[in-house]
């Protein structure tokens, strides 16, 4: 278990680092992970070949381990408000060579499970929910130079998918009002006549 | 039925069974059941006052059933038996109610129903006492030699007690020499004395001892009989070469066109197709490997048979069965090196300068293919720059759960000396260091001192510029919270861990015994018995056993011969009388408890009845249940016996 050590009033010139706060533990959390899908999380040993293997830590401080680490320890607050969470490219690197069958990207899918649950989500993600409800399509087809692209192709401007049948995009809203995702991510659907008067 | 007179003891056990169960209301029904004559409490049963209590009433109250409420038989049973026999009662007329193990340890939150079962269980106990039947311990004899398989150095050392206390011993060795995969050691950790130097007199001195009969390129093929008395079948491969005669001059290997790689070296050298394994093989005799022999004739090569003086050579050698019979057995078939192939992102076997920590034993030996010198096998220059990485195939879901524990003190031992000898730059990437062994973490110590890097974090990938053959490593240093990347490696070395070799099957096959989850052979008991096996007269020694070190396998080897030796010295065993009987007028001789018996106790006699052997039966009653005549009794165990316990569980009290 943790112990909180005395902290005493400011003594040195140096910033001081608080010790990890016992209070801030929440046991409960490992049991969300194992539950929203990392259900080997407990095995995990600390090796670090996820993070040695880990193409995004490589150039980020994104660090599978230590956020593994600290889930284990219950610092719930300090793991779901991370931006880090967010940096996973989901290329299950980390899964093929986990000595513990960890899982550690779906352990990581499933901490953000529980920080969107939260209310915590990086922006940028944020904005692809935003435009799957939008367009149906997470990588939409919203500028004017790929339909010319098309049509130098002898293609139709618009694919017979969502870009060219708003209907995709209403079904998808739809089903997000009822499974709520759109609360999830913070949608709130615009008038579509405002949204006309903007562009 | 014949009246019977039984003594119903109790014990507390402290408060073990008297904090649950409650004691008089027990006693006070059990009081009632016909045939207790005499019902009496204790605190401790198994006390030396404990057993007089017993001794007194059957004398003063003439008992002759006794039934114990205790702790389970297999605690105390031996205890309770002797009491028995000094009481002047045959031993098997004794019932034990297990009231501790199966019921109040396992009801203590429910004191009033545990009660009720602790009745219930010694009125069983009551009907089966009545119909118990005085029984005899049959007496065998013990051969007074031992089979040993394999000749590493828990063989060896096993081979050597035996034989020094005057018991023969027959050494049996699949390979052409003794001395197994200590002889392959450059070093032994922490004190870097030479393997060899302290093996090889070792293996002389079996090699010369009047009591032990060494069998090299043998392997056992058949097991029969039972404890006392095995009969062992060793098939033995030619060598095509006369130990007596063969004086290793080594004219032979010089006249031999054939190179093969060769397996005492890792397969990093050469050796030729008739060739001595090591220099200080023990028989010191060459050995012709048939399989890559251009031929035997002198039109298509013979020139070893030509060149030979003493004449040792001899091509029409042929396999010989042997049979041996033997008191006991000891199995120390030890291990082998887990495969680094299996982990594909080390790049083993595909990169040249990924090596594992048994080529580099081989590199370290003064013997070995590089005369001592630790090479890159690119470019067999020498490394600056070396990783060593632990755990490969051990601690590990995918490969071997366990942890090998060899590995960490072999991977410091070579990084020791190679940091001592070349003032190479060694990092080595650990999990956790189990430096457990006595002096292990002073060693540890000692190399981190001497100035190698030691960083926590597994590696997660090796990769190869193509061009100058030099590695670079990735993984992260955890103790940091940072990835680690190693540029211009020239040698990674895998702590590859240890795995039961691919013979431990067929092993237990034929001796009949039990592997583990994780392919070693499995001890009676990993504390009282760590190196007995379950089936009597057999023990296990050694890697063979589990992953362990030379001192701990040494340790085995002793436990095993002083296992052995308390068989044989004694010369006669006594077994439990728990085996099956055959009705005569009854069998039909029709086979099926032949083919039914999971220990091949039971044969077809001439007179076409069938006959059980007392000696291996293990009493597990199979036999008895699947006869359709009912012509076979358990004793101890018989269906009147069970029926009785059932039919009192069953009526009203």
């Amino acid at each position: 278990m943790l112990v909180r050590t005395l902290r005493c009033p400011n003594l040195t010139i140096v910033e001081e680092r608080p010790p990890v706060d016992v209070d801030e533990v929440d046991l409960e959390f490992i049991e969300m992970i194992k539950k929203a899908g990392g259900p080997n999380i407990q095995s995990c040993y600390q090796c670090g070949t996820c993070s040695g293997s880990c193409p995004a830590g490589a150039r980020t401080n994104y660090l599978v381990r230590g956020i593994i680490r600290k889930a284990l320890l219950g610092l719930k607050n300090e793991v779901i408000t991370a931006p880090e969470l967010w940096y996973c490219t989901t290329c299950y690197m980390c899964t093929d060579r986990c000595p513990q069958d960890v899982k550690p990207t779906d352990v990581i899918k499933a901490i953000r499970n529980v920080a969107v649950a939260e209310g915590h989500m990086l922006k940028s993600h944020q904005d692809t929910a935003k435009k799957v409800m939008e367009s149906g399509h997470a990588v939409p087809l919203d500028k004017d130079t790929w339909s010319e692209l098309r049509k130098k192709s002898g293609l139709e401007p618009l694919p017979p998918n969502g870009s060219s049948s708003p209907k995709v995009a209403q079904e998808i809203r739809k089903i997000a009002k009822k499974s709520g995702f759109d609360k999830l991510i913070g949608y709130t659907e615009e008038p579509p006549a405002a949204e006309k008067k903007e562009k | 039925m014949l009246e019977r007179r039984v003594g119903v003891f109790l014990c507390h056990c402290g408060s073990n069974i008297a904090g649950v169960v409650d004691i008089p209301r027990l006693m006070d029904t059990i009081k009632k059941i016909d045939g207790v004559v005499h019902v009496e409490d204790y605190k401790y049963v198994c006390s030396r006052p404990g057993q007089q209590i017993i001794h007194d009433a059957v004398k003063d109250k003439r008992l002759d059933r006794i039934v114990i409420g205790s702790c389970s038989p297999r605690m105390h049973e031996v205890t309770f038996r002797q009491t028995m026999r000094d009481s002047g009662l045959n031993p098997f007329l004794l019932e034990i109610a297990n009231l501790r193990e199966q019921c109040s340890w396992i009801h203590s939150n429910d004191p009033k129903a545990a009660t009720e079962k602790a009745i219930d269980l010694v009125r069983m106990a009551v009907a089966r006492a009545k119909l118990l039947e005085a029984l005899d311990e049959p007496v065998f004899e013990v051969k007074k030699a031992t089979l040993i398989i394999g000749g590493g150095i828990a063989g060896i050392s096993a081979a050597l007690d035996l034989a020094n206390a005057g018991f023969k011993v027959y050494l049996v060795e699949k390979e052409p020499s003794i001395g197994g995969k200590m002889s392959r050691w450059d070093k032994t950790f922490p004190t870097l004395d030479c393997a060899s130097c302290i093996l090889t007199p070792r293996m002389a001195e079996v090699g010369s001892h009047p009591n032990i009969e060494m069998l090299t390129l043998s392997q056992v093929e058949k097991v029969e009989g039972f404890v006392g008395n095995f009969e062992v079948t060793v098939r033995q491969k030619p060598r095509y070469v006369d130990v007596k005669k063969c004086t290793s001059c080594d004219d032979c290997t010089k006249v031999c066109p054939v190179d093969v790689p060769a397996e005492f070296d890792a397969n990093l050298a050469y050796r030729r197709a008739i060739h001595i394994p090591f220099a200080q093989a023990v028989p010191s005799a060459y050995v012709l490997d048939m399989k890559n022999c251009l031929g035997v004739d002198t039109i298509r090569c013979g020139k070893c048979k030509e060149k030979c003086e003493p004449g040792a050579i001899n091509y029409d050698d042929h396999e010989r069965i042997l049979k041996l019979q033997t008191g006991t057995i000891i199995v120390a078939t030890g291990f082998e090196i887990f495969d680094a192939t299996k982990k594909e992102e080390y790049g083993y076997g595909e990169f040249p300068n990924v090596v594992n920590l048994a080529e580099v034993e081989r590199m370290l030996s003064a013997g070995g293919p590089t005369q001592g010198h630790v090479v890159r096998p690119s470019d067999l220059k020498e490394p600056r720059r070396i990783v060593y990485i632990q755990c490969v195939g051990s601690r590990d879901e995918r490969t071997n759960r366990y942890c090998s524990r060899v590995c960490c003190m072999t991977a410091i031992k070579q990084a020791r000396m190679l940091r001592d000898k070349t003032g190479a730059e060694i990092f080595l990437f650990y999990i956790d260091l189990r430096t457990f062994g006595k002096g292990y973490e002073e060693f540890y110590e000692s190399t981190a001192a001497a100035g190698v890097t030691f960083i926590r974090g597994r590696v997660g990938e090796i990769l190869q510029d193509d061009t100058t053959m030099n590695l670079t490593v990735r993984g992260e240093d955890t103790l940091l919270g940072k990835p680690m990347q190693l540029d211009d490696v020239d040698l990674v070395v895998l702590s590859t861990g240890v795995v039961p070799p691919a013979s431990a099957k067929d092993v237990a096959r034929i001796l009949n015994l039990s592997q583990s989850p994780d392919g070693f052979l499995l001890e009676a008991h990993p504390k009282l018995r760590p190196v007995d096996s379950f089936n009597d007269g057999i023990f296990v020694a050694g890697m063979a056993q589990g992953p362990k070190d030379i001192p701990d396998t040494v340790a085995q080897a002793k436990a095993a011969a002083s296992g052995a030796m308390a068989l044989m010295g004694k010369g006669r065993i006594t077994v439990e009388p728990y085996y099956s009987v055959v009705d005569e007028d009854r069998c039909s001789g029709c086979r099926l408890c032949v083919s039914l018996c999971p220990y091949n106790a039971i044969t077809i006699e001439k007179n076409g009845r069938a006959h059980v052997n007392p000696a291996v039966c293990k009493g597990c009653g199979t036999c008895s249940s699947a006869c359709a005549a009912s012509a076979i009794t358990s004793q101890h165990y018989t269906d009147g016996q069970i029926a009785a316990m059932v039919e009192e569980y069953l009526s009203a009290r």
